[in-house]
Formats: C-alpha cells, structure tokens, sequence
C-alpha cells in the first residue's frame, strides 16, 4: 500500500512573527516546524504501515527549507521523500494541483494530512486534493485503520464517536490524533541523512492552468493588543468587583 | 515559550545536519520527560528508570562508539547530547557519561572480542547499566596508590577491596572496576550476581540527588577468567576512560549553564522592584553579560574541542584545560543566577539551586579543579606538582 502524508512546514509556536506593509515576515521567522496536525498524520500513517506493509511517501510543497522537515520524517520511518519546489506565492487551488499530481503519479492508496495548518488555518488542503483525485474524503478524524478492503476511520462528535469506512482512494485530515508523533532515534536519523529528497518543480508537473491565482490574499494584521487588566485592592473593591463579573462580564 | 538556547555566536550552526537533529531529539525529550520530573527525582532521591529506557531507545548510550550495535556518532554529536542532557540535570548527564564513557567504551578499546560482542549491544540499548570503579575511600586524586587487588586462584580471579564513590553503582549490572594484579592496574568486569560483591548506596547528599552513588565492596569477589580486559595495563586503562567522560562534561556544563543563564534572564525581565523589571537596573545587566560572555567562551572552547576529538588531534591537557574551565564558569554562573533570582532562587520552583548544588561536585569529580590546573602545570613547565618527597 502507498500511503501518503502531506506535511506543511508552519513557523514555530514558539518563533515570533513580524508583520511589515501587510505580510507577515517570513524572513523574520526563526523557527520552522510541521504543523502540529500532520504530525498526527504522519504518526497515524507510519502505524498503518507497520500494520499493513507498504510505503510512506512524505510530501511537502514549499521552499528550500522544507527539505529539513522531510528529514524529520525521515527520521521516524517515511520511506520516500518528495519535495515540490515552489517558491513564490501560490494560492491554496494551486498547491491542491500540484499535490494531486505527485500523488497520482506515485499511485498513492491513501493520503493523510492535517485537518488545518497552523499558520494559515484555512483547512482546504485535504478536502480540495480529494476533489481533485475525485476520492473519498473523510474530516477531523482522530484514527485511520485499514481493515480487509476498507479504510476504517474514527471521528470524534459531540455526542460521542463515529466510525467511517471508505473504499477506494481516500482522504483523511486529521484532528488531534490519539497518539502523538513518535520521537526519533539515532539510527533513525543517520539513516535518514543518507535518504534522497526527490525534488519537483510546479512546472515539470505537466498541469494547464496553473499560472493564475485566484484566491489571493490581501493583507494579514497583528491580533490587536490585549486591554490591560484591572486591579482592585480592599474589602471595599468587593461589591463593584462581584457588580462588574455580573453585569459587564456576565459570568456569574 | 518553549527553551531557547543561548547562542550567541550561533556555534550550533557550524553542527552538521545529523548532530543537530539528534540535539532536537535529545532536547525536546529533556523538555517533555526530564524537566517536568527532575525536581521530583531529586527529592526521592532516585534516578528514574524510564529514563534510562528512553535513552536507550533514543540511542543515546555510548554515542561516539563504532559497531557492536552502538550509536557511531562524532565526538561533537556526543558532546551536544551531553549538553542538552546537563541542561536539564548533572545527574542525568552522570548517568549517560558513565554508561558511555566509563563502562562501554573499556569494554570497547580493551576488551575480548567476545566481551565486546556479549555486552556492548545491551549497554547500548539501555538494557544493562555499568559503572565504573577506579576511586577508593583513601585515593581519589591519586589512584596510583589504589589498594584494591586481584589475585590469580585456578579458574578465576579473586578481588578484595572497596571502591568509592561510583555513580549508577547500586543499580548497575556490572562494573568496569580497576584492581592491582601482581601490582600492576588491571581493569575487571564483575556482574552483580558475582558471589563476595555488594554495591550499597551512598546516603544524604546534597548534590546530584537524581544520581545513584554507591560503594562497591568487594570480599574474596571471584570472576571467572574471561573478564579481564585483555587491552591495557597501568593507569593509562582508567585515565583514556576519564578523557572521554572529561570531554563530555566540558560540553555538559555548557548545558547546565545555559540552564541558569535562561531561568536568570527570565526572571529578571518579569520581576519588578521599585517600579521596573530588575533586568532593567545595570548591576543585572552586568550580571547577565557576564554570564554571556563566558557561556560564549566556554561554548567555542567546548566545540573546539570536539573538532579535536573528531580529527584524533588532541592530548588530554586540550581536556583538562575544557572540564576545568567550563566547569568552573557553570558553578559561577548558577551562583549568579541564583542570587539575580533574589530568595525564589532557593525554591525548586527554579532550577538554578539545583544545578549550582549538582555542579559543586562534577567540579570536583572527573578530575577536581586543582588537579586538572596541576596538568597544565606540568604540561606549561615540565616539572609534575602533584607529589614531593616530605
């Protein structure tokens, strides 16, 4: 089986981000990580392969240092590491594009990847690369099993649990898996040192149509800054305090 | 925030893409397993056994070692795993300098090809710990004089004697341990089932509390023939062992003061008095550059170093002169840090007293501070200090 696991290289949750005229930096970005959310994926897919056979062919599509968190995967057992270079601003159809088209040229079974990136959030990613490869697609889950023919998901709800199967190629975007990424070890990592990043250009693809983009990002602002606290000090602050949580808060 | 190491520098950068990637291993595993618990471990006074789990299956144990299922990793990548195991504690890093250092890499330069194949995969893999028994009750800088012995009998040897002060001794599997025969040195392997050994803990220390010390007795202690390592006579066995565990604490005091500088300029910054963040007052920020100034020093030095080690180009006064003075700043600087940290330095709440207290021996243990002077001593003008005729 071919299992694979589209990984996103997010700015770290501990890094710092600069927005100037509109953009956030990244040039001022000093840590680069996977999201989170594919890190669930990637655990999720390396358990299936243990379980089934087969291989993990990690994709990530972005600059130069996307190849870093290839490694990584390396690292924890991705077999095969597929890096489409693309440098530049491309909108969410565009990279859905570029995706499908490794894909089916790796003649992929099974594609997991995370329910949303942590820096953009915009959660499109899965679903439109299920469109694309015109596969079954199944959101948020917390667990993907191959059982007989079938892919055997879990989705948490709010009443409870789902269970979801899928025939054929499937998609599956995944929330807060119930194990987390596997830590690495020395061997995983001098041998991933000796794998080859396989490297694609956007053009060398043999996609029409890719040029334009058409979900185009405007301007990206700061969250505003938080009010400062109020302090209060005395027994006789108490009636105001217990007034202001009741009637401005409204939290008791 | 997650830890940010002081780099100023930017050393690491000159780190290959393979050490670098088994610092992130080793660090984020110090942050997630090892910092939550260490003040817990202190206070029972135990070293947790999943830790040794977790570095054996990190693939830690013996890093710089090559075949017999060990790491095979450069000296610097073992130096860097040293550092980022000291950031958290001393005796953390303790555990893994002895395991490494001091029982494989014996077993490793000196011992049988059938020693080699029977016990460094187990040690590798965290399965069986070592020690390693060179210092007694009455030679500590001088075990030259060590009164431990071996005897010929039949089959086997005999040891009688004690050893002192020997981290992971009571939860050891076995014990690289250095006795006289006919009266020259000779290092033993001796397993803790072997009938007249006994390994009891040392009690009541105040420093490297999540470290097991331990004496090892040894009472008419018989071993079969095949564990003498058959590779080495005379102090030069223990003292290549010392080298390479001298090596590793000279990059693991960066770590621990790396530790103190981070919780220190932390606190400085959060913490008011008359009004404004006690960073902002210029006999902090004194403090803080000067931690900087030598934890940059002491980081060149360290690297340096592992590049020497790396190449083969080095002599043991390289080592000296690196435990001694990265040693020396880390005590200064957890001071420091403690007292920026005004009376909250004293809580476990903060690292700081802990390591200042953890440091406090690994300045004397390895090598004490003077001894580690008195070899550059005679390596600068030929004369040894270490003893005069009275």
């Amino acid at each position: 089986m071919n299992i694979a696991v589209l990984l996103k290289q997010v700015p770290d949750t501990t890094a710092k981000i600069t927005v100037s005229n509109g953009k956030v930096d990244e040039n001022s970005v000093n840590k680069w990580s996977m999201s989170p959310y594919d890190e669930y994926a990637l655990e999720s897919g390396l358990q299936m392969k243990e379980k089934t056979g087969g291989v993990l062919i990690a994709i990530a599509c972005g600059p130069e240092r996307n190849k870093k968190m290839l490694t990584d995967a390396a690292a924890v057992g991705a077999d095969t590491l597929i890096h489409i270079s693309a440098n530049g601003i491309f909108d969410s159809i565009q990279v859905q594009n570029f995706l499908a088209a490794v894909i089916k040229k790796n003649e992929v079974d099974v594609v997991l990847c995370g329910k949303q990136a942590a820096d953009t959030n915009s959660g499109s990613t899965g679903p439109g690369v299920a469109e694309i490869l015109g596969a079954a697609c199944v959101t948020m889950v917390s667990e993907v099993s191959f059982v007989e023919n079938d892919f055997i998901s879990v989705r948490p709800s709010v009443s409870g649990t789902e269970k979801v199967s899928t025939n054929g190629i499937s998609v599956f975007t995944f929330d807060k898996g119930v194990s987390e990424l596997r830590r690495p070890n020395v061997r995983g990592i001098m041998m991933a040192k000796k794998k080859v990043i396989e490297t694609i250009k956007p053009e060398d693809l043999g996609l029409e149509e890719i040029d334009s983009q058409r979900v185009i990002l405007q301007s990206q602002n700061s969250p505003p800054e938080k009010e400062p606290g109020q302090i209060y000090e005395g027994i006789e602050e108490i009636p105001s305090i217990i007034s202001k949580l009741r009637n401005e808060a409204n939290v008791i | 925030m997650g830890y940010e190491a002081l780099d100023f520098y930017e050393v690491d950068s000159l780190l290959s893409d393979e050490e670098r990637m088994v610092r992130d291993m080793v660090r984020d595993w110090v942050d997630e397993e090892v910092i939550p618990n260490i003040e817990n471990a202190c206070r029972e006074g135990v070293f947790p056994d999943e830790w040794r789990v977790a570095l054996g299956e990190m693939g830690v144990l013996g890093a710089p070692l090559k075949g017999y299922e060990c790491p095979g990793l450069s000296y610097t990548a073992y130096g860097v795993i040293c550092r980022e195991l000291e950031r958290g504690d001393s005796g953390l890093r303790s555990f893994a300098s002895v395991q490494g250092s001091l029982a494989m890499y014996p077993i490793w330069d000196f011992g049988s090809e059938e020693q080699k194949n029977y016990y460094l995969p187990k040690m590798a893999s965290g399965e069986w710990i070592g020690c390693f028994g060179l210092t007694e009750p009455d030679y500590g800088s001088n075990p030259g004089d060590m009164i431990t012995k071996a005897e010929e009998v039949g089959d086997g040897y005999i040891l009688n004697g004690a050893k002192m002060w020997i981290t992971n001794g009571t939860i050891a599997d076995l014990a690289i341990v250095w006795a006289k025969l006919d009266g020259v040195i000779r290092g033993f392997i001796v397993e803790k089932n072997d009938p007249g050994f006994s390994a009891p803990e040392m009690k009541g220390k105040h420093s490297l509390k999540a470290s097991v010390t331990s004496e090892l007795v040894f009472q008419d202690c018989k071993i079969p023939k095949n564990r003498i390592l058959p590779g080495v006579k005379g102090l030069r066995g223990p003292f290549s062992c010392l080298n390479n565990a001298r090596f590793g604490i000279s990059w693991g005091a960066v770590g621990a003061a790396q530790a103190c500088f981070y919780s220190a300029k932390d606190y400085a910054m959060s913490r008011i008095q008359f009004d404004h963040p006690i960073a902002s007052y210029q006999l902090v920020q004194n403090k803080l550059s000067w931690m900087l100034r030598e934890i940059t020093k002491a980081q060149l030095l360290a690297y340096h170093l592992g590049q020497k080690k790396d190449t083969g180009d080095w002599i043991p006064e390289h080592i000296s002169l690196a435990k001694m003075n990265n040693v020396d700043i880390a005590l200064e600087i957890a001071r420091v840090a403690r007292d920026i940290h005004g009376a909250n330095g004293i809580l476990d709440e903060y690292p700081v007293m802990r390591h200042m207290a953890n440091l406090e021996s690994v300045k004397t243990y390895e090598g004490t501070h003077d001894i580690h002077n008195l070899i550059l001593g005679r390596h600068i003008t030929g004369i040894q200090s270490f003893t005069r005729g009275i």
